[in-house]
């Protein structure tokens, strides 16, 4: 029997992220996009770059983990194709040059709106870097469904004047006319999809356009934010079980994956056994063009709707390791609520370090937000009828397929 | 569970624990709690079981403030500078501080490690008088572990002078030393938890150092009642390194948890260090009176540890 799994992405908590938020800019303005403080100002000058690394490489018995990746992000990170390839190459040399353990166990990583990948620059970077590189070009699905939220921004955007709807035009041809290129640079590449409430009729119709485009693999997930509406879990299910018929029926399971369905979740959790974080924030890094440094982009004041900035050092200064205490202690159960802790279907149920701390009631990391709970249990709900149909397709096979040996003679006596 | 409301009698009431000094007030002079906000708290107190904590500033207070609270019981927290009975007196300077007026009284010092390593025979001094100093460290957020060796030869130096005083017989308590020879649990500073503090403008505050540091930070008011958010949050067992700690004495400063780590149930580098440093002093004290026959009623045995920060064990825990 083969299932696709999905891929757990380069060495796998065994690599330290460190991300670069390049630039705070976009061509797009998403609808649903969390960062509620783009701008065109603040982008990252290379002495900035420059200084960030050499803290960061200058202390290598601090950053002790195996690998690293280098992660570029926004606003859209390839506006700022040349300071990331002059930043590239500066890692590649420093690298070298001291002989650092990272060295040859170092990705770049970015997420792209994918508008510039087919550009010169952008290009001739992939060329140069091809053998360390994981691009993921965000494509929401359908062109109604991508074109819902993932509009262009316009110059009226940024005195805070919203387009009217007619006036809004979407990106999604600008996008899909460079997934062949970028899947034949990256074949096993993924695309992240994001469902926020007006997105869930189109659900089912989007994941499998991106499988029609070549695109095996979809993580997709809803929004953290509490932004669901009474009903909505009732269609995201219906959405789900749809999907799940679809690909059962299709056979794609074979050879395509979707995060949506995924065997191990939906059960009890231990309170001991099963009390880790899910969230990564405080073992990765973050640094703006500021030079502040964050534990994770979603504490950058940027991203937060309600709560001021959680700096915890910049490049001057170095990293104040009391303001990471909080994070690198965190675990499941002390930030959850007893609900969320005696959960039947707690197993899978995502959370967001950044997302809790912005609608928290105080200003602390150990506060959960639960705005997703019905979408997860709605999620569960069409996750175990996807399994549920499967084991039973593969079960009914596999037996046709024992009683179509046994009708056979094995051997003439 | 709530147990004690603390009443700020005055803006500028008396720090007494891990507080900013009192802002001096926008219009001048301090101003004392209005008389209706005083007997409102102290109603307030009587309805939910609290006991009460009356926190003075260095001036007298009018007569009809006295009345008030005599009419509950209550405990006293006062300057020195004051004259009248107090159970708790803050000594507000070490000149100031007149050891042979302080006989059996308990008494709150707030001071760096250098001022204290420099008075430190006036210390014996009031040892030799007081039945208990709470030392408050004011620079804790300055301590390097480059300190550590210099603020254990002074906790050393500490034990030697109880150690004098046990032998005369005086069982003298000093909070740095003496706590966690007596505790079998945390006990920390419990604001927002055990404790809750009225300010002078009718609002609760965790401590009486969030009032001071911002106004804005109430949690609650007399007419609408408490209102503390995240309320599990201040207790122990919401505090993922003091938990699996055993220096009971140690403050656990939820305001300086704040201003240190930005998350109250999260105490910093320096305050699990300092704790801890006090915890192998009380340890090597309880030797030192063991090795000399002078026994503590109730005094434990400390187990030998070889961490200072409790947080370096964390992955351990999880």
């Amino acid at each position: 029997m083969n299932i696709k799994e999905s891929d757990r992405g380069w060495q796998s908590g065994m690599a330290k992220s460190i991300t670069f938020i390049v630039t705070k800019d976009c061509q797009l303005a998403c609808k649903y996009c969390y960062l509620v403080g783009k701008n065109t100002k603040e982008r990252m000058s290379w002495e900035v770059a420059k200084q960030a690394i050499d803290y960061i490489l200058d202390r290598e018995e601090e950053f002790r983990e195996e690998s690293v990746i280098w992660d570029f992000i926004g606003g859209e990170p390839f506006l700022e194709i040349d300071l990331i390839d002059k930043i590239c190459d500066y890692l590649k040399t420093e690298m070298y040059r001291r002989n650092h353990h990272w060295f040859n166990s170092y990705r770049f990583s970015f997420s792209t709106n994918g508008i510039n990948y087919h550009t010169e620059k952008v290009q001739r970077f992939i060329e140069k870097n091809r053998n360390h590189l994981s691009i993921g070009i965000t494509i929401d699905g359908t062109q109604r469904k991508h074109d819902l939220n993932r509009i262009w921004k316009t110059p009226e955007m940024e005195q805070g004047i919203a387009p009217k709807p007619e006036e809004e035009r979407g990106s999604y041809k600008d996008v899909v006319k460079n997934i062949p290129l970028w899947l034949e640079q990256f074949p096993g590449a993924s695309t992240k999809v994001t469902i926020s409430s007006a997105d869930i009729p189109y659900i089912k119709e989007s994941v499998l356009h991106l499988y029609s485009l070549g695109i095996k693999e979809v993580n997709i997930n809803c929004v953290f934010e509490d932004v669901w509406k009474d009903g909505d879990d009732k269609l995201f299910e219906e959405q789900l079980t749809e999907l799940a018929d679809a690909i059962i029926d299709g056979r794609l399971y074979e050879d395509h994956a979707c995060s949506f369905f995924m065997e191990h979740i939906g059960k009890p959790m231990d309170r001991e056994r099963d009390n880790q974080n899910w969230c990564g924030a405080g073992m990765m890094l973050a640094v703006d063009a500021a030079g502040m440094f964050y534990p994770c982009t979603r504490f950058a004041q940027y991203s937060l709707r309600s709560k001021p900035a959680w700096i915890i050092g910049n490049i001057h200064d170095g990293i104040d390791k009391n303001k990471l205490r909080p994070f690198l202690t965190l675990d499941r159960c002390t930030q959850s609520n007893e609900e969320c802790i005696n959960c039947e279907v707690a197993s899978g149920c995502a959370w967001c370090q950044g997302e809790n701390f912005d609608a928290a009631d105080t200003h602390t990391v150990y506060q959960r937000s639960t705005a997703i709970c019905k979408m997860h249990k709605a999620r569960v709900r069409a996750n175990n009828y996807y399994w549920n149909k499967l084991f039973r397709k593969l079960e009914l096979q596999e037996y046709e397929e024992q009683k179509r040996k046994s009708n056979h003679p094995a051997c003439e006596l | 569970m709530l147990q004690y409301l603390i009443i700020l009698l005055d803006e500028a009431s008396v720090p007494y624990c891990h507080s900013l000094n009192p802002t001096p007030s926008p219009m001048g002079e301090p101003r004392l709690i209005p008389l209706d906000t005083l007997r409102a708290g102290i109603v307030f107190a009587m309805k939910e079981n609290l006991n009460i904590q009356f926190v003075y500033p260095t001036r007298s207070l009018p007569d009809e403030y006295e009345a008030a609270i005599e009419s509950i019981d209550h405990t006293k927290i006062k300057p020195e500078v004051l004259s009248g009975e107090a159970d708790v007196l803050v000594l507000t300077g070490w000149e100031t501080a007149k050891a042979e007026e302080l006989d059996g009284a308990t008494c709150i010092l707030h001071t760096s490690r250098s001022e204290l390593q420099k008075h430190l025979a006036k210390v014996q001094e009031l040892l030799s008088r007081v039945a208990r100093l709470n030392v408050v460290l004011t620079d804790i957020e300055e301590f390097k572990d480059e300190d550590a060796d210099a603020y254990s030869q002074m906790l050393d130096a500490l034990s030697d002078c109880l150690i004098e005083q046990f032998r005369q017989g005086r069982m003298v308590q000093l909070n740095l030393l003496t706590d966690r020879l007596l505790l079998t649990e945390m006990n920390n500073c419990g604001a927002g938890d055990t404790n809750v503090t009225l300010a002078p403008n009718g609002k609760f505050y965790l401590c009486p150092a969030f009032y001071h540091e911002d106004a804005n930070q109430s949690v609650g008011d007399l007419t609408t009642g408490l209102n503390i958010k995240n309320k599990q949050l201040l207790r122990l067992d919401h505090a993922p390194i003091c938990r699996h700690c055993d220096a009971y004495q140690c403050r656990r400063c939820i305001w300086m948890n704040g201003r240190l780590t930005l998350d109250a149930n999260t105490p910093s580098h320096q305050q699990c260090v300092i704790a801890h440093l006090e915890r192998n002093a009380s340890r090597s004290l309880m030797q030192k009176m063991q090795a000399e026959g002078i026994r503590m009623r109730d005094a434990r045995p400390i187990d030998e540890i070889n961490y200072l920060d409790p947080f370096n064990n964390y992955k351990q825990w999880k």
